[in-house]
């Protein structure tokens, strides 16, 4: 049975990752031996300058799902290279740098950064975090998404996912636009922009007034932004939102998803990851499929 | 992922007053590596609503790890609802426990607010092990006498506990603030250690500073992942953002900014 995938030249030996924002401190409380199983780490999103991120509170949780506004808290390029990927590295699985700039030249000047290091699979970019106050989210404007990623990929050593946003009124076009910008992989979605309120305050639960939902809550409405996306890109899709179980990964498969990561479920099961991995391969051996690469985009 | 997720038995669960129960779990792991100030993550069902795991501190790690909780919203309810067998999912011991005293430290203060009283038992215990000539007082404040349940294995360890409630139900009547006054606290031998409503522990900041007398304060913030993963339960601290799941729980008394 064979359940590698490829993006662009790079061969994931599975397709399990996590979610940007959603898998940390490996070296702390992770078993390495457990950990070497997934199929690629995408650490937290890394901008040009550190980033404090929002005030509290920041994270709700949510019929099903969660809000959150972290605000990209993040140490920065230059800390992260120095202090943080180390440690990414001596995992020894493949690594998908996500990255996040203000401006087209903070993203060129994080990438050329980048290129200079060693051990890296490919880059994701973040053009869609609803947390950051921009009026405008890059993957909102097909033309932004275009410029954006094209430029990157002029520089880039490494292949090259764009990161896409739900709230949009037609993925299909943004998506379009990153692939014929050059992206190697579309890389959705993040979560949606979203609010609650205290009502004996009156006031946002959350310190940064606005925050992003994700989880199961999320997952039908993420399953069939792939489904649109993938009929549409021939570039590979790595899926996200609300995948807790084996079940639910396979969905996105089907749906036209070459991998999948696990997200907000990490904070429930630190072991869904590992389960959604195991549970993909019980599915293909019970089904008698020889190849995951059969059952990517295999809706009927 | 870690293998700090385990998948324990609960032995017994217990009403010690209208408001507060203790939850015994049988999972030697933790009583053999717990620190005092950690705490446990726990998953309260296999269900999808309560959907985050609760934090709870770990109030005693004898022969089985005891919790000490207040039923608040719906994760406490369906844990008061747990009983003898069922299982129950725990990550845990986690975070930064307690610093233990200094040689030159004889007096002990801990100011409790409510359920905050949770980390003090298993910290006394720790404390008598090793110092038995240590002065150790307990300042407890509850909302009524709801809150209030008899501290007899405080009292055991020779602590001198001193109860207010804010409506004079039991104890002093008024804040546990109100005891501060009467407490002699010096620099150079005392060391106070907090946990409850924020406005409480900022008094205890004041206080403290007031007399130049090092401590140390357990925070609370909502959490997800209390892994350090998700950066969700960060405070506001003197020196920035920190996590209190992984910064924390427990920081430098004048660290955090309530
Ligand atoms: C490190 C730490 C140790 C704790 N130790 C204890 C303990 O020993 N005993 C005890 O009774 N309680 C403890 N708590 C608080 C306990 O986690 C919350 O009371 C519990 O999560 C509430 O869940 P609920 O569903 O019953 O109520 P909810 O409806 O979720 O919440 C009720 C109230 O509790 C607050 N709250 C909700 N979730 C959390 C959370 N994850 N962390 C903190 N506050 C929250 C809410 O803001 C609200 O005010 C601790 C919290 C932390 C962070
Ligand atoms: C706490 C939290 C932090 C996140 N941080 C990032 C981030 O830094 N960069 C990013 O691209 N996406 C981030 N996300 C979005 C996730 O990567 C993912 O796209 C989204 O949550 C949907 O998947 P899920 O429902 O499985 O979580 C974050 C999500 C959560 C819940
Ligand atoms: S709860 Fe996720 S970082 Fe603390």
């Amino acid at each position: 049975m064979k359940i590698a995938v490829k993006i662009a030249d790079v061969i994931f030996k599975n397709p399990l990752t996590v979610a940007s924002g959603t898998f940390g401190h490996a070296e702390k409380y992770y078993d390495f031996e457990e950990v070497k199983k997934l199929g690629a780490i995408v650490p937290k999103t890394v901008t040009f300058h550190p980033q404090q991120g929002n005030p509290p509170q920041r994270i709700m949780e949510t019929p099903s799902g969660m809000l959150n506004a972290i605000g990209i808290e993040n140490p920065g390029i230059d800390g992260f290279i120095q202090n943080k990927l180390p440690a990414f590295k001596k995992i020894g699985v493949p690594l998908i740098i996500s990255i996040l700039g203000h401006t087209d030249d903070q993203f060129l000047q994080i990438v050329e950064k980048l290129n200079q290091q060693k051990g890296i699979s490919a880059l994701e970019l973040n053009l869609s975090c609803p947390n950051l106050k921009h009026k405008i989210l890059v993957a909102q404007d097909p033309k932004a998404t275009y410029r954006v990623v094209s430029k990157v990929k002029k520089i880039s050593r490494f292949p090259v996912m764009a990161k896409l946003a739900p709230n949009v009124t037609d993925i299909t076009e943004i998506a379009l636009a990153a692939e014929t910008a050059g992206a190697d992989g579309i890389s959705l979605i993040n979560t949606f922009a979203a609010m609650a309120i205290d009502i004996e305050t009156r006031r946002s639960v959350l310190g940064n007034f606005t925050g992003g939902l994700s989880g199961p809550a999320i997952r039908p409405a993420a399953v069939y932004f792939v489904h649109q996306v993938a009929k549409k890109v021939k570039v590979p899709i790595i899926a996200m939102g609300g995948i807790m179980t084996a079940h639910d990964a396979l969905e996105f498969i089907i749906a036209g998803a070459t991998m999948v990561a696990v997200g907000t479920a990490n904070f429930v099961n630190p072991r869904a990851p590992l389960e959604v991995l195991q549970g993909i391969e019980e599915y293909l051996r019970a089904h008698k499929i020889k190849d995951i690469k059969e059952l990517i985009g295999s809706l009927e | 992922m870690p293998s700090l997720q385990n998948t324990f038995q609960v032995v017994s669960q217990q009403k010690l007053c209208p408001k507060f129960y203790r939850l015994c779990i049988d999972a030697p792991v933790i009583c053999q590596t717990v620190k005092p100030g950690q705490f446990v993550h726990i998953k309260v069902n296999d269900q999808l609503f309560p959907f985050f795991r609760r934090p709870f501190s770990v109030y005693r790690a004898q022969k089985y790890v005891e919790i000490f909780y207040e039923v608040v919203g719906p994760g406490t309810a369906v844990m008061a609802r747990m009983k003898k067998g069922d299982p129950v999912d725990v990550i845990g011991p986690i975070g930064r426990p307690f610093s233990m005293p200094d040689k030159k430290i004889k007096k002990i203060v801990m100011v409790a607010g409510g359920i905050g009283v949770a980390p003090f038992l298993i910290f006394c215990d720790a404390l008598r092990k090793k110092h038995s000539d240590l002065e150790l007082i307990l300042l407890y404040g509850g909302r009524s006498q709801g809150h209030v349940y008899d501290m007899k294995e405080f009292k055991r360890h020779g602590c001198q506990v001193h109860v207010a409630t804010n409506d004079g139900s039991v104890g002093k009547k008024g804040y546990v603030s109100g005891f501060f006054p009467k407490i002699n606290i010096d620099r150079k031998d005392t060391f106070i250690y907090t946990c409850g409503p924020n406005p409480m522990m900022a008094a205890v900041q004041t206080w403290a500073r007031k007399y130049g007398v090092a401590g140390e304060a357990v925070c609370e913030e909502v959490m997800a992942c209390a892994l350090g993963a998700c950066l969700g339960c960060s405070i506001k601290t003197r020196s920035g953002y920190k996590t209190v799941c992984y910064d924390g729980p427990v920081f430098d008394l004048q660290e955090p900014i309530f």
